[in-house]
């Protein structure tokens, strides 16, 4: 009778975890070796969703590449919309206007809020916590009509542009970010009488798939995985970029690296973002939302209507050629996404089309450290630390 | 044991602090609405509506479209098709031709009898070469000739609110097609339409276009269907 089977024949069963399986996010799969319901090995399979967003980068050019941005972290559009064209600025050594820094941060902190609350959601549905999935689902549907009427679409946002933003925000934008933000914590709050002290949660979350704060540095984790793991690093703290040197915020870390920690790093960073996102209402400076740069930036259509430079250039800036032209180089721009260090590495023949877009998505190095979590505990764990660690397939395979 | 019952008690206890949250809800009014059945949804109490601004299907006023080509170049996946043909030196599609804009809406499209500048507001006017067909579609009744009447008509100076010229075409749109079933709605085309005639619809229509078949997705500017406003009411209903 003891061990059941497999440790009676001495026989490992393999599980095959995905492509197609409700908790996996997305088209992932892991290969488990069992011996009756303990996990011997763990092997990740990439490339499921492989979409070719990285050698798109090579054939389109550098505004429309934003487009593919969105499809990476579909959670996230608006921090991946940010990541990019920051690189892109950053290696044509321009800095943009002091309100488009703080729209993009303000998108930035809302897109982390809704990808946080989609976590929630679905980490708690894969351990059978059916109700915090529609209250998490509740709140970012308020979020996401924010961002319907700021950028025009739901998930696809593409709001940013090479030196600025689709377009300034809408009357009454402030009023809707201060109503969520203030009620916000009360929903968070819901949450947390629902999960923190549960004990069937705290059961299924602690403990399981820890992970140290050295083996978490080694395996490349950033990001809530990393801070759970007890390492404050965050690079809107670390490397200040746009605006973020203006902002305070407080960086949570977690002990034991767990997938307990891992929940409760993101619930009070969905806290810190919304002190961020009050702080930025607060200090919004006025001003244009685009760099007065004819050669990077659209002029507007009163320009484009009244004067014969502005015609030039309205037409000029879509011609390959005459538009957004980077300088010879390569450049890597790394920013704090939901998920963790999200990296453009953009390399440049001083085309209007980049040579080479390498991403380094944090999913990636997430997913490769899901062996060391998940061997040695039990087959059931393996939802949960999936679950914790958000592996998004769409940035994964990229 | 002590330890097990003190579990057991522990894991019940905090599910029924849960529960109080959950069954809070009972009596708060639903979020959710039941879509395909609540299909009018932008006049529910809780529920979105289409914002100004939202990127919906494209719709390309074609009337004001000058072919420029900027939208099928930043087109990110290729959606759009463009052709325009221009004429030969020396050729035109038709020569100098006057719109009559008259008092009840209608427009007239012909050869004004004499000199078209001298028209004093008074004047009774006469009309020779009118075709049936009003708008832009000139283009359509030159590759069309049946279009042409080649009535005669006389209108008085009280009808008439104002008379148009229209200088001869040399160039034209042949085709403007826009894959919908491609198109991932980026707008960057409308950002850099120079006359705002390619334009995301934000209306309900803009978001529910659904088709069975992917070949009805691909919307066609089809000179037969865009520019007979001979019949303008049918084409205003499947509009």
């Amino acid at each position: 009778m003891q061990g059941g089977l497999e440790r009676a024949t001495g026989e490992k069963m393999v599980l095959s975890f995905g492509p197609q399986h409700p908790a996996t996010h997305g088209t992932l799969r892991i290969v488990l070796e069992l011996d009756g319901e303990s996990v011997l090995k763990a092997t990740p399979h990439a490339g499921y969703l492989h979409t070719g967003f990285e050698k798109l980068g090579e054939h389109l050019d550098y505004n429309q590449y934003i487009v593919v941005t969105d499809r990476m972290n579909y959670l996230s559009p608006l921090s991946n919309n940010f990541g990019y064209v920051l690189a892109v600025e950053q290696l044509l050594d321009i800095e943009v206007p002091k309100r488009c820094q703080y729209i993009r941060i303000l998108m930035a902190e809302l897109s982390r809020l809704a990808d946080h609350l989609l976590w929630l959601g679905t980490a708690a549905l894969d351990l059978g916590a059916f109700s915090v999935f529609l209250y998490s689902f509740r709140e970012r549907e308020k979020l996401y009509s924010i961002f319907e009427k700021t950028t025009g679409a739901r998930l696809t946002t593409s709001y940013t542009r090479i030196g600025g933003v689709l377009r300034d925000l809408y009357a009454g934008c402030e009023e809707d970010v201060r109503e969520f933000v203030n009620n916000f914590p009360k929903a968070l709050k819901e949450t947390h009488t629902l999960l923190t002290r549960n004990r069937i949660w705290m059961d299924r979350t602690k403990g399981v798939g820890s992970i140290s704060a050295d083996d978490a540095i080694n395996y490349g984790l950033t990001g809530p995985c990393l801070r759970a793991a007890g390492v404050a690093h965050d690079i809107r703290k670390a490397e200040p970029y746009s605006s973020y040197d203006e902002v305070t915020f407080d960086v949570p870390v977690g002990t034991n690296g767990d997938a307990y920690d891992r929940y409760l790093v993101r619930m009070e960073e969905m806290i810190q973002s919304c002190g961020i996102v009050t702080q930025v209402l607060d200090n919004m400076p006025d001003g244009p939302v685009n760099v007065e740069n004819n050669k990077i930036t659209m002029p507007n259509k009163s320009d484009a209507y009244g004067h014969i430079e502005g015609l030039i250039h309205h037409f000029k800036v879509v011609m390959d050629g005459h538009g957004v032209e980077t300088p010879k180089g390569e450049h890597y721009c790394a920013t704090e996404s939901p998920n963790g260090e999200l990296g453009f590495y953009i390399v440049s023949d001083g085309s209007g089309t980049a040579y080479r877009i390498r991403i380094r998505p944090p999913s990636f190095l997430h997913f490769q450290a899901l062996p060391h979590m998940l061997e040695g505990g039990m087959v059931s764990d393996t939802v949960a630390v999936l679950g914790s660690l958000n592996v998004i397939a769409g940035e994964l395979d990229r | 044991m002590d330890k097990y019952i003190r579990n057991i008690y522990r894991g019940v206890y905090t599910v029924l602090v849960g529960m109080r949250v959950t069954i809070r809800q009972f009596f708060e009014p639903n979020v959710t609405h039941q879509y395909p059945y609540e299909h009018d949804f932008e006049k529910k109490r809780n529920v979105r509506e289409i914002p100004k601004g939202y990127r919906g299907q494209l719709y390309n006023r074609i009337e004001d479209c000058i072919g420029c080509k900027k939208c099928e170049l930043i087109c990110p996946v290729d959606c759009i098709t463009i052709t325009g043909t221009k004429l030969p030196k020396g050729e035109q599609l038709w020569d100098s031709m006057n719109v009559v804009h008259l008092k009840d809406g209608r427009e007239v499209i012909g050869i004004v009898d004499g000199d078209d500048k001298k028209i004093k507001s008074a004047d009774s006017i006469t009309l020779t070469n009118i075709t049936s067909r009003q708008g832009s579609q000139e283009v359509i009744d030159r590759l069309e000739p049946s279009g042409v009447e080649n009535r005669t008509q006389t209108f008085s100076g009280d009808e008439v609110s104002r008379v148009v010229t229209r200088n001869p075409v040399v160039f034209y749109l042949d085709q403007f097609d826009i894959d919908m079933s491609l198109c991932m709605y980026c707008g960057l085309c409308t950002e850099v339409c120079p006359t705002e005639c390619l334009t995301m619809k934000d209306t309900l229509a803009g978001v529910e276009y659904s088709k069975f078949d992917r070949s009805d997705l691909i919307f066609k500017f089809d000179k037969q269907e865009m520019y007979n406003k001979g019949n303008t009411e049918e084409a205003d209903a499947a509009d």
